[in-house]
């Protein structure tokens, strides 16, 4: 999430807000919700006193030169910075529900902590009151956000209800989802679309296990998408491309054809690198071009099962040219750059860019400007 | 927990070239060295890890304890590969007639036009049409077989009418066939079947020679009838309206390449290589029309070869027989073809409402009845199909159709894919349960299932992407 720079004037708490422009209070104003004024002038200050003074107490005023109106922040005034939290703007939105996890995945991007840290579940309920306009998919992360049990029915609920046309997509490692009775809670009489975004590394249990440093992760993993496909819920698999699961990665495909060809989707993702990917970079540090023939059998696998597949996070200059139509502009845009090499791209527009971390980590193949067009 | 190793059950065979292929309680099958096999038949496992995990993948091996996931996706494969017979019957069809203008050599049933008594009633008509709502299936597929069903357009039309009005309640998925030469097809038919979604089945047995040998009629010229029924056809019902089986004579097995050509010509893109049913008058002329299987696979095999060549030239033509073997071995998705189904799909996927008043399991059923053994009656047509599904003789049917209970198919490495056909067998042998490897349906399909895996062993990229796609279930002919 970004952090940005900010000032702050009058009392402000750490709790949930929305940036709001002055000439719009009074369209946006409710009473149950927390307002930031953007960037007032001294007229704008001495107005909003005045509002405060007749008893609106839940407006508040800021500057900062990267904050949007519409955004939904919470402010750390000590240290003249703000969390923003969401943002109208991005092509991606997501609430991140815990930093717990019952997996290590070798290559997690959001090590997992042990400390208690039940308000992000209250945050995340603030965050969804204060959004001002639906967005058309909205993502649930984590840590494992199934750990919170109810309250992520609670959640999703409140989602429903504020939000109902918002598509929810859901990621988890699916390991909890083997129990039938929390799936059962989970799903009974969800009226919003949710979509569940599960990882699956590899078609063998040791394998599996392996790579996301848990055993037993791959039985519950199964027993948790056929309790998912009981209930006719949509699945995403994602696949994340490290060395161990591409070397087997042809196999895994064959493995989803013929056991989960209920799936929606599969994922096919390049690897993140930050988190415990650096600190594992002999497994994750691959460079796509290299594992060319992997992919293209792994695509004609998924293609003959007939199963629906996408890249992620994977710049095009990484994949053969046959695999170009299938690949989506997927990396969350605050953390989305493109490398010197990547101006006078012909296909930038298309192309998923890198991780901003990829200066501190690696790049997923060496960058080269494409000079041909998308055919 | 522990990752050791523990060998699930599995068979194998030995094909050509040395080829093992094994099989899995999943479906899953893997090419095996000679090396491999001995060690799961020891349960000593030495291979790769890498291998371990493909074998894992195809539930050959698990680990030793905690494998709830696993067990789960197991069962539900072997359910999978079995549930085309859940749905109830699926497939009715009604014989109006026998009166037929052609009177092939190898025809067990048909009459000739001047033949009375072998035309259905009105009132056994009606009574067919109210039965096929019973069954729960949520899909129909009502087809006309005959003799030639448009010889009777009258009892076609009536009783598309008839099922068409109470489906106005009954809000089923209901598609129309009629299996017919298309000799008597005339506009105002074609204006009624497009109206009603009725799709045409006709008999192409190869270009005009033979075709013209196989098919006598007194004008002698049922090849080109049936070429301008399909052109008035194409025009008047829909471009894909109509599609085409052969039927293979003696005469049809010393040219595939013509044959094939001809589908190709015709614009059809499926073709059936189906060999001739040994029953009824067919069987009684078997030493002047049989053959043996062995010159079937003959003919098979050079038909799948050109049929593959136009494929690689970019027309589409798929052969339906491969294709069902197929869809056995590369998809979970199983197509329902009726005679490979456990418990069978005689009866429980299909019924037959003759013209004599009877419901049979299957058409070989009712084709048996003419040749003077009415042992499949399942009852008189107006019986409910819960009570034929409870007969003696249905009892009978399934009892001799279990995979897992039949000696011969118990330790077959292709039991997942196959059935014992206990019709054939009581056309064979008398009997429904006659031991199954002296049935010429077992040694057809035995042979089928080798030789699909010796060719999926040592196809190219090509070849595998065309097999996939054939592999895939589709509503066609096949379920007939």
């Amino acid at each position: 999430m970004r952090r940005v720079t900010a000032r702050f004037y009058g009392e402000v708490g750490r709790k949930v807000y929305r940036v709001v422009a002055y000439d719009n209070l009074h369209t946006e104003w409710e009473e149950h919700l927390n307002f930031v004024v953007l960037a007032p002038s001294d007229e704008v200050k001495l107005g909003i006193a005045r509002l405060k003074q007749s008893g609106l107490h839940n407006i508040h005023a800021i500057s900062g030169s990267d904050i949007e109106s519409g955004d939904i922040i919470i402010p750390h005034p000590e240290k003249n910075l703000v969390f923003v939290l969401y943002r109208e703007s991005d092509m991606h939105h997501s609430l991140f529900l815990t930093n717990r996890c019952n997996s290590h995945c070798l290559m997690c991007s959001q090590p997992p902590t042990k400390n208690d840290d039940s308000w992000l579940i209250s945050d995340a309920i603030d965050i969804i009151s204060h959004i001002r306009v639906s967005p058309a998919v909205l993502g649930l992360t984590g840590g494992e956000p199934v750990l919170l049990g109810q309250a992520l029915r609670t959640i999703i609920d409140a989602i429903e209800l504020l939000h109902p046309t918002t598509r929810i997509e859901i990621l988890t490692n699916g390991r909890l989802l083997k129990d039938e009775n929390l799936v059962q809670m989970l799903t009974y009489e969800l009226k919003s679309s949710v979509s569940w975004l599960v990882p699956l590394y590899a078609h063998a249990d040791f394998i599996h296990d392996f790579v996301v440093q848990a055993p037993g992760a791959f039985e519950e993993t199964i027993a948790g998408l056929l309790n998912l496909q009981q209930r006719q819920q949509p699945i995403q698999l994602r696949i994340v491309l490290i060395d161990p699961v591409l070397k087997i990665l042809p196999e895994l495909c064959q493995f989803i054809g013929r056991n989960l060809p209920f799936v929606n989707v599969v994922a096919l993702m390049a690897c993140e690198p930050i988190g415990f990917a650096l600190a594992n970079q002999e497994q994750c540090a691959v460079d796509l071009a290299d594992w060319e023939a992997q992919l293209r059998k792994s695509a004609q696998t998924l293609d003959r099962h007939d199963i629906p597949f996408v890249l992620m996070n994977a710049p095009l200059c990484a994949l053969p040219s046959k695999l170009w139509p299938r690949a989506r502009r997927s990396i969350s845009d605050w953390k989305n750059v493109y490398a010197d090499e990547c101006n006078g791209c012909s296909v930038k527009e298309k192309c998923s860019g890198l991780f901003a971390w990829h200066e501190r980590g690696w790049k997923p193949t060496k960058i080269s400007a494409i000079e041909e067009t998308l055919s | 927990m522990s990752y050791t190793s523990q060998v699930l059950p599995f068979n194998y065979r030995r094909l050509a070239d040395g080829v093992i292929v094994a099989l899995s309680t999943s479906g899953d099958h893997a090419f095996l060295k000679e090396e491999e096999l001995s060690q799961l038949l020891s349960n000593s496992i030495q291979f790769s890890l890498e291998r371990q995990a493909d074998l894992r993948a195809r539930f050959f091996l698990r680990s030793d304890n905690g494998s709830q996931g696993t067990k789960r996706l197991l069962k539900s494969r072997q359910v999978a590969k079995r549930e085309t017979i859940q749905g109830g019957p699926s497939l009715h069809i009604i014989v109006p007639t026998l009166q037929c203008a052609h009177s092939c050599k190898y025809c067990q049933v048909s009459r000739s036009l001047e033949d009375i008594g072998h035309t259905m009633s009105l009132e056994n008509l009606n009574l067919a049409c109210d039965t096929i709502f019973q069954s729960p299936a949520k899909t129909l597929t009502v087809e006309f077989q005959g003799g030639d069903p448009l010889l009777r357009y009258d009892l076609v039309r009536h009783a598309i009418l008839r099922i068409n009005e109470r489906n106005q309640s009954e809000s089923r998925n209901i598609r129309f066939v009629v299996a017919t030469t298309l000799h008597q097809l005339t506009i105002e038919m074609c204006q009624f079947f497009k109206e009603f979604n009725v799709f045409l089945s006709t008999s192409v047995d190869g270009p005009s020679d033979l075709h013209n040998k196989n098919r006598p009629t007194p004008s002698k010229n049922a090849y080109e009838r049936t070429i301008e029924g399909i052109k008035v056809a194409r025009q008047h019902v829909g471009q894909h309206a109509v599609s085409a089986l052969m039927t293979t004579t003696k005469e049809s097995l010393l040219c595939p390449d013509e044959i094939v050509d001809e589908y190709v010509h015709l614009g059809f893109n499926e073709i059936f290589l189906r060999p001739l049913s040994s029953y009824g008058f067919a069987k009684r002329n078997q030493a002047r029309l049989g053959y043996s299987l062995q010159d079937f696979s003959v003919f098979y095999l050079k038909g799948l070869d050109r049929i593959l060549s136009w494929n690689r030239q970019g027309v589409e033509l798929r052969e339906v027989y491969t294709s069902i073997i197929l869809n056995k071995i590369l998809s979970t998705f199983d197509s329902g073809y009726v005679d490979l189904q456990s418990p069978t799909g005689a009866g429980l996927s299909v019924l037959v409402y003759n013209y004599d008043g009877y419901v049979y399991p299957s058409d070989e059923g009712r084709m048996l009845k003419e040749t003077g053994d009415q042992s499949l009656r399942l009852g008189p047509i107006g019986t409910s199909i819960k009570d034929l599904l409870l007969s003696d003789v249905q009892q009978k049917l399934i009892n001799s159709s279990l995979v897992d209970e039949t000696p011969g198919c118990q330790s077959c490495a292709y039991n997942r894919f196959c059935a014992p056909n206990p019709v054939d067998s009581q056309a064979q042998f008398q009997k429904t349960n006659a031991p199954v490897h002296l049935t010429e349906h077992c040694q057809r399909h035995l042979w089928l299932f080798d030789t699909l895996f010796n060719k999926i062993k040592s196809a190219d990229d090509w070849t595998l992407d065309l097999f996939y796609r054939w592999a895939r279930p589709v509503i066609a002919c096949e379920a007939l």
